[in-house]
């Protein structure tokens, strides 16, 4: 029996209750973003009793569909103020659908701002005082977790940035090795869970049941097909896997697209250095994990376990994201750095595109040089202290930005730019101007086909076809999103017909009715129309789909191109939105 | 004659020792496919390919003077 566990931390008491109508066939994405649409006021304040952190597996998750094991966070942003959806791999949503758990939604606010834990296991979800985890970082949070309850638990965690309420604060996952690697970094929904009170959720998935697809022997051909497609398919068999997601660095900085020192030039002349080649033989030589799967079902494997020069674990990765925003964006080259940030930041509870970013709006500022190292670091530490500095750098780029008068500010709805210059790559620039999420790469991945070839061809550095493409990225992406699909899966989806064809297939059996492509832009299109209404009722306007002025004006080396989709171009992607 | 530097990525660096690029000599008009062909590079293998950071094609000419980079199937993100 599905299950939707409500957590009330206003009285401290748990209900639990079976599908609702409006939330039937919804899981991921889909669930969490019409769960918050429904029920969270879109003009409370996103600390406020009145916001939900809802937290939900896909509808795929534990299924058996490969590499189906996102867990989606939602709530209303307390970076953007709109409706976010973040989401994360790592065990959490596995164990969580293996209990035939739906979502978990934390409602309220403690009155007495303790801080408490939760243990969500056959039996229910308990509340518990957790005074003694306080302003602990994440890897100790979660240590202490696997010391008590052992090896098969899996967390969901905040570090200090979360109980700070930090706008960047992110929700860690605990990965195989049950540390905290795996984040729903963006839009600060760690600080939501932060002011619901809330350190540690800790998930026991034994002894669970997880609902069975309608069909299970058209599931299981299903599935065999689609996880056959992801075999084929070169990107999810051999470059993730062997280069892993900073194999992008290269093609980026070569297309000229990939942003240096706070999104002033095109081309970083430190790549090689920290590019997913480098990477990969750094990690080799000294004996760490190439190809890693960050949940089971994993068969992408595009993570890594990055040690250093004595071989003891520094971090997982890093990514291409937090590469580049702890690297080219601060002028940074240096690959052991970049590592240490990255489990800074994980400890921290820390969005590493955010915070990155907000480095690099520093050194624009002038608090540090581009290129300062010991500089950065020391601004991470500065957030583990509290101090206002560290509070501004935890507060995002916009923040940050504005409080030091700088006008080169990165950010669209108040959060930072991934790694990809909208100038040189025009379909990104579409998608971070509209998406609901605020700037944001893999709500509409137009890279795929602006430079990648993934999915058609678009001229990245021409303004035609990029709404279109755009527009249609989005569309299948919330429905991925939904069903707790990675994302990569989407680069086999957009080029194999087969492997699209046993998506639709795996959503029939499950539901036991047919489902085929147009069902599942019918259901992205709903999830995007949900999200955008609140974002509208929450007092978004047009104004709010666009890029920041300089990227209109400021010309981008090499190819010295400004952002020139127009606006009422701009304002064509969700015409399909009553 | 003349000269390019040809830049490969992941897995295609086998084909130049593992080295990240090379400066080669090509007749002016050889294509970008000939002198992966020379190099032993298939070309279902040259998914992404760069002239001076603009995509390019395989059957695209070379004069001297260019860079070209050429990846096989990338993404990430």
């Amino acid at each position: 029996m599905a299950v939707i566990y409500r957590v009330n931390m206003s009285e401290l008491s748990v209900r639990a209750e079976g599908p609702r109508e409006g939330y039937r066939e919804l899981g991921g994405r889909g669930l969490s973003s019409a769960i918050v649409a429904a029920e969270v006021p879109p003009g409370c304040h996103p600390l406020s009793a009145e916001n939900k952190l809802v937290l939900a597996p896909g509808t795929l998750t534990g299924s058996g569909a490969p590499c189906a094991g996102r867990l989606s966070a939602g709530g209303k942003s307390p970076l953007t103020g709109t409706i976010k959806e973040s989401n994360s791999g790592g065990t959490a949503a596995m164990a969580l659908a293996s209990l035939g758990i739906e979502a978990v939604v934390l409602e309220g606010k403690p009155r007495d701002n303790r801080l408490y834990r939760l243990i969500v296991n056959r039996d229910g979800v308990k509340i518990e005082p957790a005074e003694t985890l306080g302003g602990l970082g994440n890897y100790e949070t979660v240590g202490r977790q696997f010391e008590q309850f052992g090896e098969r638990i899996a967390c969901i965690s905040i570090g200090p940035a979360g109980e700070m309420r930090a706008a960047a604060a992110s929700i860690a996952v605990t990965d195989l090795e049950g540390r905290p690697t795996r984040h729903c970094g963006r839009g600060g929904l760690g600080a939501v869970m932060g002011s619901k009170g809330v350190k540690v959720i800790v998930v026991e998935p034994a002894g669970g049941e997880r609902p069975k697809a309608a069909d299970p022997a058209a599931f299981k051909a299903a599935v065999r097909n689609f996880a056959e497609a992801l075999q084929k398919h070169p990107l999810t068999s051999q470059t993730l896997p062997t280069y892993g997601t900073n194999a992008l660095a290269n093609v980026i900085n070569a297309a000229g697209a990939y942003p240096t020192r706070n999104f002033s030039q095109g081309q970083f002349e430190g790549t090689e250095a920290i590019s997913g080649e480098h990477q990969h033989d750094v990690i080799a030589q000294r004996d760490g994990v190439i190809a890693h799967a960050c949940h089971r079902g994993c068969t992408i494997r595009c993570s890594r376990i990055y040690v250093d020069e004595q071989g003891q674990y520094v971090t997982k990765g890093p990514e291409y994201e937090t590469i580049w925003a702890h690297g080219a964006d601060c002028g940074i080259d240096d690959l052991d750095a970049i590592a240490q940030m990255d489990r800074l930041d994980d400890d921290l509870g820390l969005d590493t595109i955010e915070t990155g970013a907000t480095i690099a709006v520093a050194m624009e500022a002038g608090v540090l040089r581009f290129g300062d190292v010991q500089g950065a670091i020391r601004l991470l530490e500065e957030v583990q202290k509290g101090t206002p500095l560290g509070r501004l750098v935890a507060s995002g780029a916009a923040v940050l930005g504005k409080a030091y008068g700088v006008v080169r500010i990165p950010v669209v709805k108040g959060q930072s730019m991934p790694a990809y210059d909208p100038r040189a790559v025009q379909g990104i620039g579409v998608t971070y101007a509209t998406s609901t999420m605020g700037a944001d790469h893999t709500a509409g991945y137009a890279i795929a086909a602006n430079v990648l070839g993934v999915g058609g061809r678009v001229d990245p550095l021409k303004p035609e076809g990029q709404v279109e493409l755009s527009r249609n990225l989005q569309i299948a992406t919330a429905a991925i999103d939904s069903a707790g699909l990675c994302l990569f899966v989407a680069f086999a989806v957009l080029d194999d017909p087969n492997a699209l064809e046993a998506l639709c297939d795996m959503f029939a059996a499950l539901w036991g009715r047919p489902f085929t492509g147009d069902d599942l832009a019918a259901l992205g299109k709903s999830v995007l129309a949900c999200e955008r209404r609140f974002n509208v009722a929450a007092g978004f306007t047009a104004a709010a789909d666009r890029l920041p002025d300089f990227f209109t004006k400021e010309k981008l080396a090499p190819h010295n191109v400004t952002f020139t989709v127009p606006d009422e171009e701009l304002d064509k992607v969700f015409d399909f939105v009553a | 004659m003349a000269r390019i530097k040809l830049s490969l990525y992941a897995s295609l660096r086998a084909a130049i020792g593992g080295k990240p690029s090379v400066e080669l000599e090509i007749e002016p008009g050889q294509t970008i496919g000939d002198v992966l062909q020379r190099l032993g590079i298939p070309h279902n293998q040259a998914r992404i390919v760069l002239v001076n950071s603009r995509h390019a094609a395989l059957a695209d000419p070379l004069q001297g003077g260019e860079q070209v980079a050429v990846f096989p199937a990338i993404g990430g993100g």
